[in-house]
């Protein structure tokens, strides 16, 4: 039985091939102005790196993400914070808190042990915290996003992020490289103002071990890093890509939905 | 089959919701009518229509942009009066013969000072809002209802005799009635009408005739009498909150499987869920207790916090939602520590509560299709 899950995010589009419970293809790229080329473009690539011949050999497709309500192959659509869960839920079926921080938005999603979504928050509207946040400070640091994920470079003493919005936090950071400062303490000072906001949301939901991220910005070791130190717990690492886990939750979900129907 | 789609009224009320200066607004000013704006929905409307003027609800509706409001407020300041002003120096707010200001919260309360200093209307009078409910305060009320009375008596040279007044109130009161008999249909499993709808009736009453409105409203529920609509939703879903004016949101929350079936917002059922005393002896104070502490309040008032909330649950176990969705516009404080409290109530009640902020402008529905759409996921619905 091959199934697939197709997430469309805001920063990057991404597939994920299933066949029988196992994962036989991935692929990710960025996203682009076209959603609808490439939803098509990343399926292609999951099915050729799975030896799938074409879409016609997918029994059941999910999609999720931004562009999850116009995809023509997709039977179904389902939030990402469900499709999240899920792929949390089957890469480590102890978690509990899934922390999800993609290119445009962050999560704190409470998980039941069967993998469903007890509760959930989201950032409102503007990007703090996120990819976006991320992307402008590497660009006022000058240091790019490896940069800022590097374990060397949180530095000892992290300066104060006060600016939550990521455009005066982008300013804040270029008075603080033209004062001098070292750029591991400023490094280390914004991974931990956007933990610290993640704390303030994940409080809401609660947080209950075990803990994992997922999304695009959990590829960023310093910040996964200050949010175990903010939240005071252990962050489990995922077994793959934590990037795909809404690609793979929609994977799942697409043959759950089968197995349902059979 | 939509039920509204070939219904004349509806499409009336339609064109109304979605513009400032409907067809039947411009009848009465082609006929000689005057028009007064007003801030807030405790200003009590029914002195205007005593006064034989036609009382108009603000809204911004059709505004794309703050621009030139944004030199007169700043950006932490509620949108909804940011839009008003950006709207009112474009000129759009020229049909207006008069606006009535009212301390609701201190955004509606500046909107009103940079109205004063920077709009050219022919009458401006500003309510002083009591903060508690209680029998001084009626009396305080009661008073400025006494002093608006008089305000627009002596500007637009009429005679408003108590009788007038109480004929004002009978006839809203026969509007909310019809308004009232409108929501009892979306008690239905089937409703004949989505939220979306719902909420164009609703604001369509605040901008036309009484007697015309009512007339149509009349005319739309025999149309909608006995019919069933589609039932193709996932869950049913009540709307708390603040000022929402703008069908366009409702769609949105509606396009991923919620129906919204009931409300509490200032738009909606707390514009209606009470009729005035039509007997009162002093029809002013019946005014003033209506607004203050009979009709559902909004968080601006002291100590109505758990009415508010018993409200809910009762709108939410009568029209049998399965959610609530508490929207506010963002930097309102009053909407925002009440979601707070109504999280902790609502989840004592086992009733599923998700809170969303929002601007004034409808525009990216992204992240509210997808909040509303976990939040039914997370039903399991």
């Amino acid at each position: 039985m091959i199934v697939a899950g197709i997430d469309l995010g805001s920063a990057t589009g991404k597939a994920v091939v299933m066949k029988d419970g196992d994962v036989i293809g991935t692929h990710i790229e960025p996203s682009t102005a076209h959603p609808l080329k490439m939803a098509n473009r990343v399926i292609e690539a999951a099915l050729a790196e799975a030896g799938v011949p074409s879409v016609d050999h997918i029994e059941n497709t999910v999609s999720t993400g931004y562009g999850r309500l116009d995809i023509p192959f997709a039977n179904e659509n389902v939030s990402e914070i469900a499709c999240h869960a899920k792929g949390a839920h089957w890469m480590v079926p102890s978690v509990r808190t899934v922390i999800d921080i993609g290119g445009q938005d962050c999560k704190v999603i409470s998980v039941s042990p069967k993998g469903g979504v007890l509760e959930f928050v989201m950032n409102d509207r503007c990007a703090a915290g996120t990819g976006r946040f991320f992307e402008g400070i590497s660009r006022g640091l000058g240091c790019g996003l490896d940069g800022i994920s590097a374990l060397e470079n949180q530095g000892e003493k992290p300066c104060v992020i006060s600016n939550q919005c990521s455009v005066f936090a982008e300013s804040e950071v270029v008075t603080l490289v033209n004062e001098g400062t070292d750029f591991r303490n400023i490094i280390a000072g914004v991974n931990l103002s956007v933990a610290k906001r993640l704390k303030g949301m994940a409080r809401r939901v609660g947080v209950i071990e075990d803990v994992v991220l997922t999304g695009g910005c959990s590829k960023n070791d310093g910040l996964v890093k200050a949010i175990g130190e903010s939240l005071e717990v252990e962050v489990k690492r995922l077994p793959r890509d934590p990037q795909l886990a809404g690609a793979l939750g929609a994977a799942l979900l697409a043959r759950e939905r089968l197995d349902a129907k059979l | 089959m939509d039920p509204t789609a070939s219904s004349e009224a509806f499409a009336t009320m339609a064109e109304a919701a979605s513009t400032l200066v409907n067809p039947a607004l411009q009848r009465w000013r082609d006929d000689g009518g005057r028009v007064i704006g007003f801030l807030c929905s405790m200003v009590p409307e029914e002195l205007f229509m005593a006064a034989g003027l036609l009382p108009f609800r603000m809204r911004a509706t059709g505004s794309t942009g703050t621009d030139l409001a944004d030199a007169y407020f700043t950006n932490l300041n509620c949108s909804f009066p940011r839009h008003c002003l950006n709207l009112a120096l474009e000129g759009e707010f020229e049909f207006l013969d008069g606006v009535v200001g009212i301390n609701s919260c201190d955004h509606i309360r500046r909107l009103y000072d940079n109205w004063k200093r920077n709009v050219d209307t022919g009458f401006l009078h500003f309510i002083s809002l009591p903060r508690q409910s209680g029998p001084d305060q009626i009396q305080w009320y009661t008073q400025e209802c006494r002093m608006l009375r008089d305000a627009l008596a002596e500007s637009f040279a009429v005679e408003i005799k108590d009788d007038d007044v109480r004929a004002a109130i009978r006839l809203a009161n026969q509007g909310r009635g019809l308004q009232r008999a409108l929501y009892a249909l979306r008690k239905q499993e089937r409703p004949p009408i989505n939220g979306e709808q719902a909420l164009v009736i609703m604001v369509a009453g605040t901008a036309m005739p009484k007697e015309e409105y009512n007339a149509l409203l009349s005319r739309l529920l025999t149309e909608l009498d006995g019919v069933q609509g589609e039932g193709d939703y996932r869950a049913r879903l009540m709307i708390t909150g603040g000022i929402l004016d703008d069908p366009a949101w409702v769609r949105a929350v509606e396009s991923v499987g919620g129906l919204v079936v009931t409300d509490g917002t200032c738009f909606g059922a707390r514009l209606m869920w009470q009729d005035i005393d039509e007997e009162a002896e002093d029809p002013l104070e019946a005014l003033a207790r209506y607004y203050l502490a009979d009709r559902p309040s909004c968080p601006r008032l002291l100590d109505t916090q758990e009415k508010r909330t018993q409200f809910t649950v009762k709108m939410c176990r009568d029209f049998n939602c399965d959610g609530v969705l508490g929207e506010k516009m963002m930097f309102c404080d009053q909407w925002d520590v009440e979601n707070y409290m109504l999280d902790m109530d609502l989840a004592d009640e086992g009733i599923p509560f998700l809170r969303i902020d929002r601007e004034y402008l409808t525009s990216a529905t992204g992240q509210l299709k997808t909040r509303v759409q976990a939040f039914i996921e997370s039903m399991g619905k």
